[in-house]
């Protein structure tokens, strides 16, 4: 079958550095959640900049509904549907939470469309409503994840790609995440999530994606993942998992 | 008691004109963490476009003011398509923009020098040497309304920044540049205008002191310690710190001056400089800087 977005082959690094990734494959299927695992250095947030064009990508390619992405600015790619929420620091800390929703619709042209949408993410994440006029600097850990992850529902995108979303953040708190990324994927997004607590990030998906050294292992269901024993092995400390 | 409200009047109108000297190099550093060295030289640009239309056409200072911004921020725009756009690949480009602004603003003196001579000039308008008084208190018309040009000038840029899209895009791309990028600005475009805006502001702060200091080309170097203060005071990159820097600093320097003489007055910057550095490095609003 053929991906919403798909990534063939792509070899890609840091300037002029040595290539991180040396041949991901990538299939991204429409609605669902892929939860994309492997150890330190594998590569994982490296493909994901890769896609959205922050990285030049060297070898491969890389198509969104059958249209290249390779050459394209971050700004492109957003345009095209894909947004991308980086690890930690997202935010504007010193704007208001209102100005970083609307910061989130800066590529949209449609000044009252955009009003109105700032008030339905509001509407469905009441704390956003509730903190409009606070620095975003000031808010809790998962306060600010949640401002942006629900930033990027402005923009109604195709596909939603998180890197570490729970990075930091306290073991309760990161439920809460998981629960924002549930209801974007409710929506119908798309979501492409990188985590580093695989069991956990396996557990809320719907796919798994196994990279390591710049390849992709394989890609499967996400409870075949789970049950794989070279992967409770690996990733998971042979931990059986539920 | 009216010596202090006195001193306290010169003060605040001298720290409108610095807080404008200072809003356009924070500006810049804000956007594109360049320390612009060369920010001086360009007020001193600003203020030899009034002197000149004086000299020729005798132009009111104050009118010629919207040109000379319009000037130098076309000025800016050029000087950041031809050189520093290029410099933001480099790997070393802290290192590298400091140089360029140090050796920009030894060109900028030199063709102010080749130009105008290094003959000390002043355009002098009637406010500038006109003044009256409230009580016992003696208020500059010059200073005074350069103060006040200053402080509108001011406003409208936090105006722009605080409530504008564009503006809010220059603001998103001061705190985090990659964040902003992900969301659609185009950040290299938001740096090109960042920095006309910048020299713009310089070109307009050259106008207002073309009347308030007598100026050559090399004294822009006296200047530069002033701003570096200001910024620093105020927090790099935060134009709002800047300008309250400027008043904060310009009245202490006044009373310094009063107290002490026109000598001290002066050092009351370098000090300034010095200590914030030495006790709170990130001033008033910046962010800690990271130790790495």
């Amino acid at each position: 079958m053929s991906g919403l977005l798909e990534v063939r082959g792509v070899v890609a690094g840091y300037g002029d550095g040595p290539a991180i990734l040396n041949g991901v494959d990538l299939t991204v299927e429409p609605g669902r959640v892929h939860c994309i695992i492997g150890p330190n250095g594998a590569g994982k947030s490296t493909l994901l900049k890769a896609i959205v064009g922050m990285l030049k990508v060297r070898e491969g390619e890389v198509r969104f509904k059958g249209e290249s992405l390779l050459g394209r600015r971050p700004d492109q790619v957003l345009r095209r549907g894909i947004c991308f929420v980086p690890q930690e620091r997202a935010l504007f800390p010193k704007m208001t939470v209102r100005e970083n929703l609307r910061m989130g619709g800066y590529s949209l042209s449609d000044k009252s469309g955009l009003e109105r949408r700032m008030d339905e993410v509001e509407d469905r994440f009441p704390i956003l409503k509730e903190r409009r006029d606070q620095i975003a600097g000031t808010l809790s850990g998962g306060q600010q994840q949640t401002l942006s992850m629900a930033r990027t529902m402005i923009l109604k995108p195709e596909i939603v790609m998180l890197d570490e979303p729970s990075l930091g953040l306290a073991p309760k708190i990161v439920l809460e995440v998981f629960e924002i990324m549930k209801v974007m994927a409710d929506e119908g997004i798309t979501i492409l999530l990188v985590e580093q607590n695989a069991l956990l990030g396996l557990k809320h998906a719907d796919r798994g994606v196994v990279l390591d050294l710049g390849r992709t292992l394989f890609e499967k269901p996400a409870d075949e993942v789970l049950n794989d024993p070279r992967i409770q092995e690996l990733y998971l400390g042979g931990r059986k998992a539920a | 008691m009216s010596a202090v409200i006195q001193i306290l009047v010169l003060g605040l109108a001298l720290g409108g004109v610095y807080a404008l000297m200072g809003s356009g190099l924070s500006l810049i550093f804000g956007v594109m963490r360049i320390v612009n060295l060369a920010h001086p030289s360009l007020i001193m640009g600003g203020a030899y476009v009034a002197y000149w239309a004086f000299r020729l056409g005798g132009a009111d200072p104050l009118l010629i003011l919207p040109f000379a911004m319009v000037i130098l921020a076309a000025t800016g725009g050029l000087l950041y398509r031809l050189v520093f756009e290029r410099e933001a690949r480099s790997a070393k480009y802290s290192e590298m923009t400091v140089l360029l602004t140090f050796a920009l603003a030894m060109v900028v003196e030199g063709l102010l020098g080749a130009a105008f001579t290094n003959t000390q000039r002043i355009t002098s308008p009637e406010y500038a040497t006109d003044a009256f008084f409230i009580g016992d208190v003696f208020i500059p018309k010059g200073q005074l309304y350069a103060g006040a040009v200053s402080l509108l000038i001011i406003s409208a840029l936090a105006l722009f920044l605080k409530h504008s899209r564009f503006g809010n895009a220059i603001r998103a791309t001061t705190q985090n540049r990659e964040a902003a990028e992900l969301l659609g600005v185009n950040v290299n475009f938001v740096g090109l205008v960042s920095f006309a805006i910048g020299v713009g502001l310089a070109g307009a702060a050259g106008a207002l002191v073309s009347f308030v200091f007598s100026f050559f080309p090399s004294k822009h170097w006296e200047w530069i310690v002033i701003l570096m203060s200001l910024v620093v005071l105020g927090g790099m990159g935060s134009v709002l710190g800047t300008v309250l820097a400027a008043f904060i600093l310009s009245t202490v320097a006044a009373f310094v001056g009063f107290y002490f003489g026109a000598t001290w007055s002066t050092l009351t910057f370098f000090v300034a400089l010095f200590v914030v550095l030495l006790v709170r490095p990130q001033g008033l609003f910046g962010e800690k800087p990271e130790l790495a």
